[in-house]
């Protein structure tokens, strides 16, 4: 291979490896799934983003109460369970907030907890832990 | 973007093709990839369908690197539109077209995408096995245990080869699904699991670990001699087992053709295999074999 070809076979194989490295930081360290994310870590461990789930409340004062999230905002969910962000759970929290409620008085802050499951080794009981929780204000409380 | 030589020149594909039909061969798989696995949301996919028929139709334009360049842009805008939420094999296929767009413009065409795909396969098999061996779910067999139940891609596998019935397996699936949330969860009494099933999902867990180091290993290690001899055999292997249950085919034909493109010219039957696995996917993602066996030909208990 000429001088002048080898950054013809370099430059893809250093994309492949700067987005894995990076993929690789963001699992270990901000919930990233490994799954996700171009780290090639899949099939590698139970906790893919779709096998995550959510468990969201919104909070006033006295009283938290447990939400399902729309329908319309399920795109959001699954980026947001894949990579659990600050700024995907704040813009989820206001989406929730504005939620009609049977409550009196406006939201305070909405609660929201990314969990994952685990498998016992040998007889596959599952357990879940939380990877990420955010509690995010929205005012009016 | 490569600068694309004029027709004829030292720099040409064609010329550099003359007598490696092969790397041809692996650019055309990689557009029929495209076209029976379709990516992509509606407007990105019908780009993705039209640029890699063209490429298949007009054959100088399977050898141009604009349409390479191109598909590549559009493959990683799809994984950029969809972050984080893209397959691993999204990635691929855009480092993949990229690299083709790269190598077209090489004075060694064929050398050029041989050395992108070596490099790139063993990369993706290096990460695949270090993630594995960093996910203690994966090292102590869990992972697979619950994968091989829960995931309706391995339930003809499963019922198969671990002889359980659907409704057993509905009863397990139950089991592991259950919600067990909060700071003092009830316990979850887990499975009694046949034997074979714990053997089924112990081997898949070796196995599958096993195969994607030798495959780091041998598509890394510099030059063609010693472990780098297993490469295709290693590849082939991973692909016809592998895809046999885990019905990614959009991932496994694009190793294989990746594979194709750094097997020697030489090797006529190897670059056969390679086509032959293409088309073994195929049949696994079209034909439910492994429900048809667990319902017609169970293995005996």
């Amino acid at each position: 291979m000429s001088e002048h070809d080898r950054w013809r076979w370099r430059v893809a194989p250093a994309l492949l490896l700067a987005v894995a490295l990076v993929q690789l930081a963001l699992a270990r360290g901000a919930g990233l799934s490994p799954w996700s994310g171009g780290g090639f870590g899949m099939f590698s461990t139970s906790d893919a983003g779709g096998r995550r789930h959510v468990h969201a409340s919104v909070l006033r004062p006295g009283l938290e109460r447990e939400v399902a999230v729309p329908p319309e905002r399920s795109d959001d969910l699954l980026r947001l369970l894949a990579f659990p962000t600050r700024a995907r759970a704040e813009g989820l929290a206001r989406a929730l907030a504005a939620l009609p409620s049977p409550d009196y008085g406006p939201a305070s802050a909405v609660r929201i907890q990314i969990w994952r499951t685990r498998f016992a080794p040998g007889t596959l009981a599952p357990s879940n832990q939380i990877v990420r929780e955010f509690e995010v204000p929205v005012g009016g409380g | 973007m490569a600068a694309e030589a004029a027709p004829g020149s030292v720099g040409s594909f064609g010329g550099a093709l003359k007598g490696d039909r092969g790397a041809d061969l692996a650019l055309r798989l990689t557009l029929v990839a495209l076209l029976l696995s379709p990516i992509g949301g509606p407007g990105l996919r019908l780009l993705l369908l039209a640029l890699p028929a063209a490429g298949l139709v007009f054959p100088p334009l399977l050898r141009r690197a604009s349409l390479w360049g191109l598909l590549g842009t559009l493959a990683a805008l799809r994984v950029a539109l969809d972050w984080p939420l893209a397959d691993n094999h999204a990635y691929l296929l855009a480092y993949w077209c990229l690299a083709v767009a790269f190598s077209l413009g090489a004075r060694d065409v064929p050398g050029a995408l041989a050395r992108n795909a070596r490099v790139l396969v063993g990369l993706v098999f290096a990460f695949a096995t270090l993630w594995k061996i960093l996910s203690p779910d994966y090292l102590d067999g869990s992972f697979l245990g619950a994968t091989l139940l829960l995931d309706p891609r391995f339930e003809g596998a499963t019922r198969w080869f671990a002889g359980i019935s659907l409704e057993d397996l509905e009863a397990h699936r139950a089991v592991l699904r259950a919600h067990v949330d909060g700071l003092q969860p009830a316990a979850v009494a887990g499975l009694e699991l046949a034997h074979r099933f714990s053997w089924m999902a112990t081997g898949a867990t070796l196995w599958t670990v096993a195969i994607e180091a030798l495959l780091a290993v041998v598509f890394l290690w510099p030059g063609e001699r010693g472990p780098a001899r297993l490469r295709d055999a290693a590849l082939l292997v991973f692909a016809a087992s592998t895809y046999s249950v885990a019905t990614v085919e959009g991932f496994g034909w694009l190793l294989l053709a990746m594979g194709l493109a750094q097997c020697p010219a030489e090797r006529r039957r190897t670059r056969l295999a390679y086509v032959a696995a293409f088309a073994l996917i195929l049949f696994y993602r079209e034909v439910p074999w492994a429900v048809w066996l667990a319902e017609h030909a169970p293995l005996p208990t």
